[in-house]
C-alpha cells in the first residue's frame, strides 16, 4: 500500500516504534545480517567463479611451510633484512656522491655569481651556504637510500612475504602486549622512521597502533646507518687485529640494531602495562596468497607514496635548519662562533653522558634529519662556516681523538645515542599527523630521548667506575 | 633593586591568582564545583540503587557509601534538597521525579562507558568499573545518546546490569542468584555483580565470565562447586549470591557439543557454530568482517613453530588467529 501523502507518520512516532521494536531483536541480529550478506555473496560467486583443482593452494602451502618452519623461518627473514640493508648502504654511495657534487656545484656557482654582483657576503652565505646547502645535503643523502630501500621493501610486501614475517614473530610481540604486524612497521623503520609511523596504519586496533608508533624510533633508520658504520669502522674495528676488523665493525652495527630491537620489545611491554593498558585486541592477520609482483605498482607506491612523501616533509624542515646552522656558525661573540659558545655551555652535560657539547649541539640543531648530524659536528670541530663532509678516515680519527679528546667511550656512547634519541623532526611531525595529538607526539619524542640519556649516563658511569677511560 | 623586583613580582602573582579564566582562584573554584557535582551524582546513584532494591536510603547509608563524614553528607543533602532532587520522609530520603531522571542518566552514562571500555578500548574487566566511575560525570545526556548509538544501543553492561534507555526505561529480564538455582540444572551466567569489588575480584579470579554455561554440582554451607563440563569452579556462598544466572536460550543449546576453535587438530575440519558471548564490539565486528559467520567451514592449515598464532583456512583465505581469539569461536568438528 502506498503511504498516505496527506497524513505522513510523525518522525518521533517512527523513532518510538523503532525503539520499541529494537527490544525484541535479541542480541544476535547483527551476526544474522552479516551471515545473510555472506550467503548472498557466496551465491553470486558460485554463479560466476569456477574453481578447478587446488594447485595454487598446494604451491602456496609448500612455500609457507618453508618460510614459517622452525629451522628456516627466522634465518630466511634475517638474511633478507640484512641483504636489503646491505644493498641500500652500498648502493646509495655512488648516486649520493653524484647528487651531492651536482647540487654543491650549483651552490658554488651561485655564490660566485652573487659575489660578482657585489651582494654582501652574509646574504650569499645565508641563502646559499645556509638554506640551500641544508636542503641540498638532505636531498643528496636521503633520496638515494630511500629510492633503493623502499622498492625492495615494497617488492616483498607485494609478493605476500611480509605477513609471514608478522606470523613468525608474533610470539615476541604478544608477550610485549603488542601486535605482530609491528614487526612490519619496524622493518619499514629501517628505511625511514617517518614511513614506519605511517605504516602502522595496517594495525587496526588503536592501542597496539600507538605502541607501534611510539616505539618505531628504536630501530635505526637509513639516516643513522652511515654514522653507525663510520663509528664502527673508525673506532671499534681499530681495537681489533686487522684480520677481524671488518667483522668487528659489522658486529658492532648489528649489536646496535639488536639493542634497538630489545628496546622496542621492552618499551612496548612497559607501555602496555602502564599508560596504554589493555588487553590484546582482536589479532587477525590475513596471509594472502603469493602473487607475481606488479612492478609498476611497486615503483609507484615506493617512490611516490613513500620516498617523495618523506623527502617532501624532510625538505620542509631542512631549509630552516640550514639557516639556523649557518647563523650559529657565522655569528661571532668575542672571537668565537655562537655554535662554539653553545657547545661549550653544553659540554659538562655532554661529558656526563660520555659524549661532549659539540655532539649534543649537533643533535639539537640537526633535528630535521639524522643525516646532517655528522656534517654539523664536523663543522663545529673544524670551525668552518658551513656543514662539512667527512675527511679521510685517518684524518677523521686524528681530528676526533687527538684534537677533541674522543675515547672509545665517546664512540660507543655516540653509537648508542644515535640509536636512542628523539626522532627527527619529520618523524615527530608524522606522529603528530597520525595521532592528531600533541601529547603523543611529545611522548614519542621525549621517551627515546630520556632513555638515551639514562643509557649513555649509565655506560659512562660504569666505564669511569672501572677506570676504563 | 629589591624594590623593582617586588614591584614586578607582586602584580605578577596577583594576575596568576586572580586572572579571570585561568587564574588559580577560578581554577580552584571550578575544581570544587566539579567535585561537589560528582559527590551529588554519586549520592543520587546510591538513592536509585536503594530504591531498585526496595530499601530506603538514609543519611547514614549515604555517608557509608560515599565514605564521607556526616557533616559533609548533610551539606550534599541540603544542596540536593534546594535543587528539588530529593525529598525527606522522616529520616528516609526519596528521589523526586527530577532527581530520578538525573540519577538514571548517571547510571546510564556509567554503564555505557563500561560497555565502551570493555568492547572497544579492551580494558581488563576488573579495571572498567573504576574507569567508568571516573568518566560518568562528564557526559552530557546528548553525549550519552551519541555513545549509545555508536555502541549499537546495548541493553546490558559487561557485568549484565541493564542499561536504561534515553527515557530512563530499564530493559526487562534479570537473572536468579546462583544461591537460588537448582543443583545440576544448566544455566547461563547473565550477571556478575561488580560491587563490592572484593567479591567481584574473587568471581573473576575463579575464572567465571559472562555468558558462560555452567551447572552447580555441589552445594555445601562453606562452598559452591560449579562445572562448565571441563573445569570446576569453587565459590564461597556469599560470593555465589553475586553471580546471577538464567535458563539457557535456544541458541546456546547448539553449543553443547561445540569446542573452541583452538582445539581443532591440524587440518581437522570444523563448522562454526557461534561466536562467544564474551566477544563483543571491535573483536566481534572484525571476526564477522572476515567471514567467520555461523555455518562456515574452517580448519587449521598453517602451524607456527612457536605454537601461536595458527593459520586457519576459511572461505578460501588464510587467516592467522592467536589462541585467545581462536577460543572465542565455537566450532563443531566434522
Amino acid at each position: 500500500m502506498p503511504p498516505n501523502p496527506t497524513n505522513p507518520p510523525d518522525a518521533t512516532e517512527i523513532l518510538a516504534k523503532a525503539d520499541q521494536l529494537r527490544g525484541t531483536l535479541g542480541t544476535g541480529f547483527r551476526d544474522e545480517i552479516v551471515k545473510s550478506l555472506y550467503n548472498e555473496a557466496e551465491t553470486i560467486a558460485r554463479r560466476a567463479v569456477h574453481a578447478e583443482g587446488d594447485h595454487k593452494y598446494d604451491f602456496d602451502q609448500r612455500i609457507d611451510r618453508i618460510v614459517t618452519s622452525p629451522i628456516f623461518g627466522l634465518p630466511i627473514m634475517l638474511l633478507m633484512l640484512a641483504v636489503i640493508i646491505w644493498i641500500t648502504v652500498i648502493g646509495a654511495n655512488a648516486p649520493s656522491n653524484l647528487i651531492a657534487s651536482g647540487l654543491f656545484w650549483v651552490e658554488a656557482q651561485a655564490a660566485n655569481l652573487f659575489e660578482s654582483w657585489g651582494i654582501p657576503w652574509w646574504i650569499t652565505g645565508f641563502l646559499w651556504h645556509g638554506v640551500y646547502r641544508g636542503l641540498a645535503w638532505v636531498i643528496a643523502v636521503m633520496l638515494p637510500p630511500m629510492a633503493i630501500f623502499f622498492p625492495m621493501f615494497t617488492f616483498l610486501e607485494d609478493l605476500g612475504y611480509l605477513p609471514r614475517v608478522a606470523f613468525n614473530l608474533d610470539f615476541l610481540f604478544k608477550k610485549s602486549g603488542a601486535h605482530g604486524k609491528q614487526a612490519l612497521t619496524m622493518a619499514m623503520g629501517f628505511g625511514c622512521n617517518a614511513a614506519g609511523v605511517v605504516a602502522t596504519r595496517v594495525i587496526d586496533s588503536p592501542r597496539e597502533r600507538l605502541i607501534a608508533i611510539l616505539t618505531n624510533n628504536f630501530v635505526p633508520c637509513n639516516g643513522r646507518f652511515p654514522t653507525l658504520i663510520m663509528l664502527g669502522t673508525v673506532f671499534v674495528a681499530a681495537a681489533f687485529p686487522p684480520a677481524f676488523a671488518s667483522i668487528a665493525a659489522a658486529g658492532s652495527v648489528v649489536g646496535v640494531v639488536v639493542i634497538g630491537v630489545i628496546f622496542t620489545l621492552v618499551v612496548s611491554w612497559a607501555l602496555s602495562k602502564t599508560i596504554l593498558k589493555g588487553e590484546a585486541s582482536a589479532f587477525t592477520l590475513e596471509l594472502p596468497p603469493y602473487r607475481r609482483p606488479n612492478f609498476i605498482r611497486i615503483l609507484y607506491t615506493s617512490l611516490i607514496d613513500r620516498t617523495l612523501f618523506v623527502l617532501f616533509r624532510a625538505v620542509q624542515t631542512a631549509a630552516p635548519a640550514g639557516a639556523v646552522i649557518w647563523i650559529l656558525a657565522n655569528i661571532n661573540l668575542g672571537n668565537v662562533s655562537l655554535a662554539q659558545h653553545i657547545a661549550d655551555f653544553l659540554n659538562p652535560f655532554g661529558l656526563l653522558l660520555g659524549l661532549d657539547g659539540v655532539i649534543l649541539l649537533a643533535y639539537i640543531i640537526a633535528i630535521p634529519a639524522n643525516e646532517i648530524v655528522v656534517p654539523t659536528m664536523l663543522m663545529v670541530y673544524l670551525g668552518t662556516g658551513m656543514m662539512t663532509d667527512l675527511p679521510g678516515l685517518n684524518d677523521l680519527k686524528t681530528l676526533l681523538v687527538d684534537m677533541h679528546g674522543w675515547t672509545m667511550l665517546t664512540a660507543i656512547n655516540l653509537m648508542l645515542f644515535a640509536l636512542l634519541h628523539n626522532p627527527c623532526a619529520t618523524t615527530i611531525i608524522t606522529i603528530y599527523k597520525e595521532t592528531n595529538s600533541k601529547k603523543w607526539a611529545a611522548l614519542g619524542a621525549l621517551l627515546p630521548l630520556g632513555i638515551g640519556f639514562v643509557v649513555t649516563f649509565t655506560t659512562a658511569s660504569i666505564a669511569r667506575l672501572f677506570g676504563w677511560v | 633593586m629589591n624594590l623593582i623586583l617586588w614591584l614586578s613580582l607582586v602584580p605578577a602573582l596577583l594576575v596568576i591568582v586572580f586572572a579571570p579564566r585561568y587564574g588559580l582562584r577560578t581554577l580552584l573554584g571550578n575544581w570544587r564545583e566539579m567535585r561537589t557535582r560528582e559527590l551529588m551524582e554519586d549520592a543520587l546513584k546510591h538513592l536509585i540503587d536503594r530504591e531498585q532494591q526496595g530499601r530506603h536510603a538514609s543519611p547514614e547509608s549515604l555517608a557509608g557509601t560515599l565514605g564521607l563524614p556526616a557533616a559533609k553528607v548533610m551539606n550534599i543533602i541540603a544542596r540536593m534538597n534546594s535543587q528539588n532532587l530529593i525529598e525527606h520522609r522522616g529520616v528516609e530520603l526519596y528521589l523526586t521525579p527530577e532527581g530520578e531522571r538525573w540519577a538514571l542518566h548517571v547510571v546510564r552514562a556509567h554503564r555505557l562507558w563500561e560497555r565502551y571500555l570493555a568492547d572497544e578500548a579492551r580494558l581488563p574487566l576488573e579495571k572498567i568499573h573504576a574507569e567508568a566511575h571516573r568518566r560518568e560525570h562528564s557526559l552530557t545526556p546528548a553525549q550519552a545518546d551519541e555513545l549509545d548509538a555508536a555502541l549499537g544501543y546495548p541493553t546490558r553492561d559487561p557485568h549484565g546490569d541493564p542499561i536504561p534507555n534515553r527515557d530512563g526505561v530499564l530493559p526487562s529480564g534479570g537473572g536468579t542468584p546462583l544461591t537460588a538455582w537448582q543443583t545440576n540444572r544448566p544455566a547461563r551466567i547473565v550477571h556478575l555483580e561488580d560491587e563490592p569489588e572484593l567479591a567481584y575480584a574473587q568471581i573473576l579470579a575463579a575464572g567465571l565470565r559472562l555468558g558462560q554455561t555452567i551447572r552447580i554440582i555441589e552445594t555445601a554451607p562453606e562452598r559452591y562447586v560449579l562445572s562448565d563440563g571441563e573445569a570446576e569452579y569453587l565459590l564461597a556462598p556469599a560470593v555465589a549470591a553475586n553471580v546471577h544466572v538464567a535458563p539457557l536460550p535456544e541458541s546456546m543449546l547448539a553449543l553443547t557439543d561445540a569446542v573452541p576453535l583452538d582445539e581443532l587438530r591440524h587440518n581437522q575440519r570444523g563448522e562454526i557454530v557461534a561466536l562467544d558471548e564474551a566477544c563483543q564490539g571491535f573483536t566481534r565486528r572484525r571476526f564477522l568482517d572476515l567471514g567467520l559467520t555461523p555455518g562456515t567451514t574452517i580448519y587449521p592449515e598453517l602451524k607456527n613453530s612457536f605454537g601461536d598464532p595458527r593459520g586457519y583456512r576459511v572461505r578460501g583465505t588464510l587467516i592467522a588467529l592467536r589462541r585467545e581469539q581462536a577460543n572465542q569461536v565455537w566450532v563443531k568438528p566434522t
